[in-house]
């Protein structure tokens, strides 16, 4: 049995006097312990899919399974964080964090709660921006402390919807690799199992262990990428590889072969 | 940077800065104008301005010798600079120039004077006149918060509770008075009600809408972390509507005022309306005087106080 187990999942969007198909008959799993990256253009479902998983959102068909139970609305065994706008505006960072260990530890001592929180705090690097709202930090600082929430809630699975799709590029790579470090650990305990959205190549090759390339109208998988490379995965080297090239390549033909199909020409100009 | 921010907000302020401004310059001239002869018939007590305006000057300097802050001490001195300009003109006006009526406008010293005499009077009503809005005002909040959450959250989409409370908050609640004189017994239970109306309605109606216009990311970032119904209520939309809340909170605090004391002046035993109506019609205008500057007093005080609670929950806004 896998963690998450998705079966024809459809999601119909329901207006005034349409249907909308966002998702459309999707199949994959997602095993414990892997970090999965889910790619794709904007539009073809990508936060539907995980709006469904964070169980905010309701299949119109198909299943959604997690540890073999369906998914029936929201629960503690899941952190989300969200492009932007995970944070609660009237909370400091530290409180922010907190807020999150108790709702997934109902019963768990406050001073034990905050020092997790101070502890997660340290392993993002903003023990000094501790007690600053979330107005008072950047983007990146912001995507931090949801990271550090989530990571603090120490739930089995991450959701996670291109949480550095709104930072600048070099900002971006820095919370990548924080994130690939946090993740893969030293090895003492169990990973976590990650869901990943990104529509950054560069990214889910870095990150992931498998990807899943998303088509548009109506939303659905187009295939399913092993990613071949050892961790832990230092960017700086892999980048320079060959190996590292011919997937880009791969992965880039693909995702754009799919578009070049959708317009009905062999070309995409670029 | 950012770190740094905290350390940076002690400014260094000149000297000149501090002591040499327009508003200790008043002060100067406000007490030489006291030495002018005297033209009103009654006596204008003259010293009991200097005195009031040395205690004030001595709290100037005090102030201007210890603040941290250089908007904080100029906005200090321009309300006191207002309030010695006023005084020059009230004294040149009645006392010195009689320009106006000594009957209706009696100098300064005089209403200070009956201030000291009345002292004990004056603070009754205002304990009567801030207990009845206490009453109402925190009541009508205690209750429509919560209750406003409630509604707001059950309808997000917006209904006819929306459009019910907006019609009834833009009803003037002084059309409440009569049938609260004919239902309740006393003229106190019948101003906590006018109150209670007054601000129930319109604190309503903005939590309402306050809550229906939050952010879906803000819910939907709750929802993931599984918050049960209570922490959602009370957690987050409260906080996250906090804001247009206040609107409404205003709102009922203005109106309050303004009801109760035209309130008191129709019907009451006591209060500030009363004090200023009754010796109104007696013909006592320094009393009347007195009651309207305390009541101008209160406001102003209440609404500071009013305004630095809603700054300081209000502080993680940018
Ligand atoms: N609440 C909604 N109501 C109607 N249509 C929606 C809603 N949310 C998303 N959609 C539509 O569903 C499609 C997929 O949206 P989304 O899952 O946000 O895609 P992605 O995250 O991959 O960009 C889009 O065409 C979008 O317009
Ligand atoms: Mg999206």
């Amino acid at each position: 049995m896998s963690k998450i187990e998705i079966q024809h999942l459809s999601v119909d969007y329901k207006e005034k006097n349409s249907h909308f198909t966002a998702l459309k008959d999707v199949t994959f799993s997602v095993e414990a312990g892997e970090f999965v990256s889910v790619i794709g253009s904007s539009g073809c479902g990508k936060s539907t899919l995980l709006s469904v998983l964070e169980g905010i959102h309701f299949p119109s068909e198909g299943d959604v399974l997690i540890d073999g139970t369906p998914v029936r609305g929201t629960g503690n065994d899941r952190g989300v964080v969200f492009q932007q706008y995970s944070l609660f505006p009237w909370m400091t960072a530290r409180k922010n964090v907190e807020f999150g260990v108790k709702q997934a530890r109902t019963n768990m001592e406050k001073k034990e709660r905050y020092k997790i929180a101070d502890e997660f705090l340290a392993k993002v690097g903003l023990e000094a921006f501790k007690n600053k709202y979330p107005s008072q930090l950047s983007g990146g600082m912001q995507q931090r402390v949801a990271i550090a929430r989530a990571l603090a809630m120490d739930t089995d699975i991450l959701l996670m919807d291109e949480p550095f799709g709104a930072i600048d590029a070099k900002n971006r790579t820095i919370l990548q690799e924080l994130l690939l470090k946090l993740w893969e650990g030293d090895g003492t305990k169990s990973r976590k199992t990650v869901v990943f959205v990104t529509h950054d190549i560069d990214e889910a090759i870095l990150l992931a262990d498998r990807i899943i390339l998303m088509s548009t109208n109506p939303g659905r998988v187009n295939c399913e990428i092993p990613v071949p490379f050892e961790r832990p995965r230092n960017r700086a080297a892999l980048v320079q590889t060959v190996e590292y090239s011919a997937f880009r390549n791969k992965l880039l033909a693909l995702f754009y072969g799919d578009i070049a199909s959708k317009i009905g020409g062999d070309e995409v100009v670029l | 940077m950012m770190a740094g921010k905290s350390t940076d907000r002690r400014e260094t302020i000149s000297l000149r800065k501090r002591f040499f401004r327009i508003t200790n310059l008043l002060f100067l001239v406000l007490i030489g104008i006291q030495f002018l002869p005297d033209q009103s018939a009654n006596p204008a007590l003259s010293m009991n301005v200097i005195w009031f305006a040395a205690g004030l000057e001595v709290l100037v300097l005090l102030v201007s010798a210890v603040i941290k802050r250089q908007a904080g001490l100029t906005l200090f001195l321009d309300i006191v600079g207002f309030i010695y300009v006023f005084l020059i003109l009230w004294t040149l006006a009645s006392a010195k120039f009689m320009w106006l009526k000594e009957s209706l406008f009696p100098p300064p010293g005089r209403v200070f004077a009956q201030f000291i005499e009345d002292i004990d009077k004056v603070w009754v009503n205002v304990l009567s006149s801030l207990g009845i809005i206490v009453q109402g005002y925190l009541l009508a909040v205690v209750i429509a918060i919560p209750l406003g959450l409630f509604l707001g959250w059950k309808s997000r989409v917006g209904n006819a509770a929306t459009y019910i409370s907006k019609f009834l908050s833009a009803i003037p609640p002084i059309v409440y008075i009569p049938y609260g004189i004919a239902l309740l017994p006393t003229f106190r239970s019948v101003s906590v009600m006018v109150i209670f109306l007054a601000t129930f309605w319109p604190v309503l109606a903005s939590t309402m809408s306050g809550v229906m216009n939050i952010e879906q990311k803000i819910v939907d970032s709750a929802r993931v972390l599984n918050v049960n119904a209570f922490t959602m209520l009370f957690s987050v939309i409260l906080p996250a509507s906090l804001s247009q809340i206040f609107i409404g909170c205003n709102q009922g605090l203005t109106v309050s005022f303004i009801l109760l004391t035209s309130a008191e002046m129709i019907g009451a035993r006591n209060g500030l309306g009363y004090y200023v109506k009754n010796y109104s019609d007696f013909g006592d205008y320094t009393r009347t005087i007195l009651g309207i500057i305390i009541i101008g007093i209160v406001v102003v005080f209440i609404s500071f106080l009013f305004n630095r609670l809603q700054r300081y929950l209000l502080r993680w806004r940018r």
